[in-house]
């Protein structure tokens, strides 16, 4: 019998489930193995100490919370092996490929170096080009203002087209004198429109000229909408 | 005998009968233009709360303060086919001619005149035609014409303060009122703004032809955009002040 039998046939002993036998044969072990007897003693201390002072220990506050701290925490040690439930068991791409012992030979590992040296150098240029240069940052920015203003133009030119036919619908019911202070006024406003826009486009960065030119839009506009009541 | 022959008598005497008949004619269709002409002047009695709310279409309209607590409106009514119905709610004395006409064709030109008690609220627009409004002290005074007529708020003295048309002069002469907002605004006329020395307000001007004077209100604080663009303050800048104007002079006088 060797010691590891031997510790087992110990629990065995000391539960009371031990064969004749086996008794036997563990007692003899025992006699010459003094590392197994300290073991058997050691248990049979422990044993006899709990049998002892059963019932005498303090139940800490809240058990019950306690134990579900407890058990969270063994689910939570757990997770990792009980996500690939819907997946593979196998380990991700990541840890096979750290896990991996790289074995490389000379001519393998320089072409990897050209290859990582050539990489670097193609985005260095191609980010240089797109975002390095600030005067061409500068002209970028003036073609999205123009294009956002140009939007907002043909947008509010739509609806004032809209409310241009809905006035000329309505137009022939007006007295003559009433159709010639609509179109002078029309006139004036069409006037400001046209000259802010001007100045605008003379320096699209004018902020004064797009707000002159946002407040006639929106003069024609109302213009147009309470002479299409009448 | 014979009658002397007067060369050119009997032309002259059908001239004078022409001309005697134009005359009559002439006369008889202004009495007929006249009669054609609607009076109407009403009373309505006012609360403490005074809300005048007038639509036109087109014509003149005068608002004045008098010291009864009622209100008076007299409308003159060039045209017969044009309706004019006010309608009193509560404290609110509205006129709309625009919804009481609308599908009637051309209604002409229809004049008021309103005497309200002086702490009453003015909103007043038309589609053309002027607006006078005088001696108001209350919190709002609104002055609109859709297209063109001149505008004249004298004597105010309202913490909400609008006036807007495309072609006419506006003029304003009152006071600014701690924390409110007067906004003056017109395509083609001159702005003209009268107010006490001692006011405090922020202003903010925009007149592309860069005619902008502001006078005596003007400070080293003002920022200015290349002359079409004025912002700054007169004093605390307790009040705002909003004046656009694209084809004319805005100008600003101490009292």
């Amino acid at each position: 019998m060797n010691c590891e039998q031997c510790q087992e046939l110990i629990q065995e002993l000391i539960d009371g489930s031990i064969s004749q036998r086996d008794e036997f044969t563990l007692n003899t072990h025992l006699k010459d193995c003094l590392d197994c007897e300290s073991v058997r003693q050691d248990l049979t201390s422990i044993l006899s100490f709990c049998e002892t002072h059963r019932g005498e220990y303090e139940a800490p506050p809240n058990e019950q919370a306690l134990w579900l701290r407890i058990r969270n925490v063994i689910e939570a040690e757990n997770a990792p092996y009980l996500v690939p439930q819907t997946g593979s068991l196998q380990p991700s791409f990541f840890k096979r490929l750290m896990g991996q012992t790289w074995e490389l030979s000379f001519p393998q590992l320089a072409s990897l170096t050209a290859a990582i040296v050539l990489l670097v150098s193609l985005t260095t240029v191609v980010g240089l080009r797109r975002w390095g240069g600030t005067t061409e940052v500068s002209h970028a920015a003036p073609v999205v203002q123009v294009s956002n203003v140009n939007d907002r133009i043909f947008q509010r030119r739509q609806v004032i087209n809209y409310w241009n036919q809905r006035v000329e619908v309505n137009k022939a019911r007006w007295s003559p004198e009433m159709r010639e202070t609509f179109d002078r006024n029309m006139r004036v406003i069409d006037e400001a429109v046209a000259n802010s826009l001007n100045d605008l486009n003379r320096n699209p960065h004018d902020e004064v000229s797009e707000q002159m030119l946002n407040e006639s839009l929106n003069d024609k506009l109302a213009l147009l909408k309470e002479f299409s009541d009448l | 005998m014979r009658r002397k022959f007067i060369p050119g008598r009997g032309p002259v005497r059908a001239s004078f009968l022409t001309i005697t008949t134009l005359l009559t004619l002439i006369s008889l269709s202004t009495a007929v233009a006249v009669n054609a002409q609607q009076q109407m002047s009403k009373r309505y009695p006012g609360g403490k709360n005074v809300r005048i709310e007038l639509r036109n279409i087109s014509g003149l309209i005068v608002v004045e303060s008098w010291n009864k607590n009622e209100i008076r409106l007299t409308a003159t009514i060039e045209s017969k086919n044009a309706h004019v119905v006010p309608r009193q709610v509560n404290d609110c004395l509205m006129v709309d001619v625009m919804g009481d006409n609308r599908g009637r064709g051309d209604v002409g030109d229809i004049n008021f005149k309103l005497q309200v008690p002086v702490n009453s609220s003015v909103d007043v627009e038309t589609r053309r035609g002027d607006i006078r409004v005088s001696n108001i002290r209350s919190g709002l005074v609104r002055a609109h014409v859709s297209s063109e007529g001149d505008i004249e708020l004298s004597n105010i003295s309202a913490t909400h303060v609008v006036a807007q048309n495309v072609i006419g002069n506006i003029f304003f002469d009152g006071e600014f009122s701690s924390g409110g907002t007067y906004e003056f605004k017109s395509t083609k006329g001159d702005i003209t703004i009268r107010v006490p020395g001692n006011s405090a307000f922020r202003l903010v001007a925009a007149s592309p032809t860069r005619q902008i004077k502001l006078n005596d209100f003007w400070n080293d604080g003002f920022k200015s955009q290349d002359g079409r663009k004025v912002v700054g303050d007169v004093g605390d800048g307790r009040s705002s002040v909003s004046v656009t104007n694209f084809s004319g002079q805005i100008t600003f006088l101490r009292k």
